[in-house]
């Protein structure tokens, strides 16, 4: 969910982009985080764990925690809170340390 | 390898200040700063802040990380920023390891500020890991920055400054905030931020714990148990609220790692909310030439992180060869600031704190 | 206490409030700012030297009624948003309040809104009657709400939805808004007894309970009486709701 109104800041969104989720076309702004357009897309689950297969979202969106890990035009273990959206992005759900689902 | 007289660690409001007081002793300064914009934790606080003006108080942080900025860029002969730049390895050579978007680069500098800031305290309960459970650094980052909602409704784990202020800040947002909750029978943020959320008609509830938070692939809901005035869980007063995220606003903790590689000699002090380096009264650490501002030097606030800034800009100038022509006044103007700011009762555990974080054998 | 709510006390409110001389002359801050805090813009907003210095930041800002002309200018530069300025000589029976608002979208001026007090509680309508957003409000705009005047120390907030609006129902019993006691009062029925009597609002089986308070509010706000002035109509006996069973004389165990 985009906030579209807000008392104090403007946004200054870059063009919107096409990218896909696990195969799924969705839209998101270039430049923004793809952890970003994938929340506002309602998907909070980004990966599940390596050792208890636990669902994992992010957690610092600043590229401290790893808990985001995904994979990145088939590059595993990308850090998508900090990594920026471009047009026609593959993203995919990442089990454990760098396997596709 | 580059060169430089000043390196400074982090872009935040300390990093920032320092660099401008430094570039105006003269000396050569690269800022380095792993995000993608300057200012720190400013970038994400658009409320107005406290202090007095000479820190700019009653202005928004967002638009004081933009006074900052523009100040920045009077000095564009002497300041080199360096941004996406993440400092990886800092040893005892005092060469800094930079990672910028995967290229290594090495830096070594006469004198060095290191202004990284904190980082947040994570929390334990059962499920503390579903999707949903963010921090509140991220909660602030998702909707001030990129202007995504974080969700439809959130609790809110922590009363202090933060977990107040992030509250409001969803409430302007449009998103709904259910409660605030904090362990201790008082609330530890300033009461005008807790007045301006209960007139909201948002809960601020002292006394309160979550047990559990419940969800089989992001959180729904959480289970909260009331607590006496020991802070011991009341057992049968166990009750739910449905949300789909929590937000903990526990306090943060200082991101010492660099001082830690290099060696500085490091404390525990509650009081500074975790391990700081120890510092002579000009912020100089144990180890000569290597100074350190801002909240990696102890939780305070903006105000005083600016302060520090400034001072250690100042004297890590003048120990690389640039003496400030108003050195001697603007120094005491920073000491007179730093103690006025903490001065006040609110400031009584951060004095406590700083009283054990001196050097023994004071330099300069 | 405030530490543990967020609310200020009765005390705390009181310490602030102007005697009452002052009030009724004009506008004039309420610094509703408790505790000491490394803080001043207030002090350095104010250009009427009507808040005392604070020689340690840490002060709590102490306000001279008398040199303060409730110009507003402290309300967009207190990071606390703490300060208000009430009017209790906008009317007879009315008084401005002027409140911080940093909320999307904005009341419209001369639309109505619920005032709410300081825990969020909807206290009464209010009238939007100006609504201040230039530069120097620095997106900290000021909304001025009429308010009866004895709500002027209680009214500290607002919400957009009109809770008091033509459609509310008053009288859950008997199903009558708050429109239709509005035109009864248009129509000019001034009391209690006669609007009870013409709408059946406060004939139902609580007999008024529930509805009288708020019947009575708006024959306040319509007639511009103080609510102390509006005559309450006698309780019918019995006073206390007994089930139709007992007044038939059967007993209490169904
Ligand atoms: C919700 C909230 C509300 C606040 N409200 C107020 C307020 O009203 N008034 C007030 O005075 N203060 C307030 N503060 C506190 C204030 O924001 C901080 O005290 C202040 O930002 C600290 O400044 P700093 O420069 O030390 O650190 P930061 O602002 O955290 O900056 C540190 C910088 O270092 C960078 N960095 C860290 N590690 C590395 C590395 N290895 N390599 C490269 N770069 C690195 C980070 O990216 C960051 O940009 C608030 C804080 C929060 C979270
Ligand atoms: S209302 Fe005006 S005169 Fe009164 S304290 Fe505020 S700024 Fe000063
Ligand atoms: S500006 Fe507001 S919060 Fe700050 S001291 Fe004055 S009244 Fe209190
Ligand atoms: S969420 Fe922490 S690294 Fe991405
Ligand atoms: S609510 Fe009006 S009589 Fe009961």
């Amino acid at each position: 969910m985009r906030i579209e109104q807000h008392p104090i800041i403007t946004f200054n969104k870059g063009r919107k982009v096409q990218f896909t989720f696990d195969g799924k076309v969705y839209e998101g702004y270039e430049g923004e985080p793809i952890a970003a357009a994938l929340h506002d897309a309602g998907i909070r689950v980004l990966g599940h764990t390596h050792k208890l297969g636990r669902p994992r979202g992010f957690y610092c969106a600043i590229g401290n925690c790893s808990s985001c890990l995904m994979v990145v035009n088939g590059k595993p273990n990308v850090r998508v809170c900090v990594e920026k959206l471009k047009e026609g992005m593959a993203v995919e759900t990442q089990i454990g340390r760098g396997d596709i689902k | 390898m580059i060169h430089t007289e000043i390196a400074i660690v982090g872009g935040g409001p300390a990093g920032l200040c320092a660099a401008i007081k430094a570039a105006e002793s003269g000396a050569k300064v690269i800022v380095l700063d792993r995000n993608s914009q300057l200012g720190g934790q400013l970038i994400k606080q658009t409320h107005m802040f406290f202090g007095s003006q000479k820190q700019y108080a009653s202005h928004r942080g967002i638009d004081i990380a933009n006074i900052l900025i523009s100040k920045l860029e009077d000095y564009k002969d002497k300041i080199t920023v360096m941004l996406d730049a993440t400092v990886i390895g800092l040893y005892e050579d005092r060469v800094l390891t930079v990672d910028q978007g995967g290229k290594y680069i090495k830096i070594k500098p006469d004198t060095l500020i290191i202004a990284t800031g904190a980082s947040e305290k994570f929390q334990a309960f059962p499920n503390n890991d579903l999707p949903g459970i963010y921090g509140a650094g991220a909660v602030q980052t998702l909707m001030n920055v990129y202007g995504v909602a974080p969700g439809e409704s959130v609790f809110m784990v922590g009363a202090g400054n933060i977990g107040l202020i992030v509250s409001y800040q969803l409430m302007q947002a449009g998103i709904k905030v259910k409660g605030v909750i904090c362990r201790g029978p008082k609330f530890g943020g300033y009461a005008v931020h807790a007045s301006k959320l209960r007139r909201l008609g948002v809960p601020v509830m002292p006394s309160h714990k979550v047990v559990y938070a419940h969800g089989k692939d992001k959180l729904e809901r959480i289970t909260l148990i009331k607590l006496d005035e020991n802070k011991k869980e009341i057992p049968g007063t166990e009750f739910d609220i449905e949300v789909d995220v929590l937000c903990i606003a526990t306090g943060l903790t200082p991101l010492a790692e660099l001082l830690w590689q290099m060696g500085c000699e490091m404390k525990y002090i509650s009081e500074l909310s975790g391990h700081v380096p120890l510092r002579d009264k000009n912020l100089m650490t144990s180890l000569d030439g290597i100074y350190v501002a801002g909240d990696v030097a102890g939780i305070e606030e903006a105000s005083s992180a600016m302060v520090e800034g400034s001072l250690a800009g100042l004297c890590a100038a003048k120990a690389a060869g640039h003496i400030h022509p108003d050195f001697e006044a603007l120094v005491a103007d920073c000491h007179k600031q730093l103690y006025d700011l903490r001065s006040g009762p609110e400031g009584e555990a951060i004095r406590k704190g700083l009283s054990k974080a001196e050097l023994k054998e004071v330099g300069l | 206490m405030l530490e543990r709510t967020g609310v200020p006390t009765k005390e705390n409110i009181e310490s602030v409030t102007p005697l009452k001389e002052r009030l009724s002359k004009g506008p004039v801050a309420i610094i509703e700012c408790f505790q000491e805090i490394p803080c001043n813009p207030c002090y350095t907003s104010c250009k009427k030297g009507a808040i005392k210095e604070l020689i340690d930041i840490n002060d709590r800002p102490i306000l001279d009624p008398e040199k303060c002309n409730g110009c507003g200018v402290c309300i967009s530069n207190c990071p606390g948003l703490a300060i208000f300025v009430v009017d209790e000589s906008y009317s007879e029976t009315e008084a401005l309040v002027k409140i911080p608002y940093e909320f999307v979208p904005l009341p419209k001026e001369g639309s109505f809104v619920t005032g709410l007090d300081r825990e969020g509680k909807p206290v009464c309508r209010a009238k939007v009657e100006k609504v201040l957003n230039t530069k120097a409000q620095d997106r900290t705009p000021v909304v001025s709400l009429i308010v009866p005047k004895e709500f002027s120390m209680t009214v500290r907030f607002l919400s957009l939805n009109d809770h008091y609006s033509d459609n509310t129902i008053v009288c859950r019993c008997e199903e009558i808004t708050l429109g239709e006691i509005r035109e009864y009062i248009r129509r000019g029925y001034q009391s209690l007894e006669e609007i009870k009597r013409i709408s059946r609002a406060g004939m139902g089986p609580c007999q008024g309970r529930t509805c009288s308070q708020l019947i009575m509010q708006e024959l306040a706000a319509a007639t511009g009486k103080r609510l102390s002035e509006i005559k309450m109509s006698a309780f019918r006996p019995p006073a206390v709701p007994i089930k139709l069973g007992q007044l038939l004389g059967g007993d209490d165990h169904e």
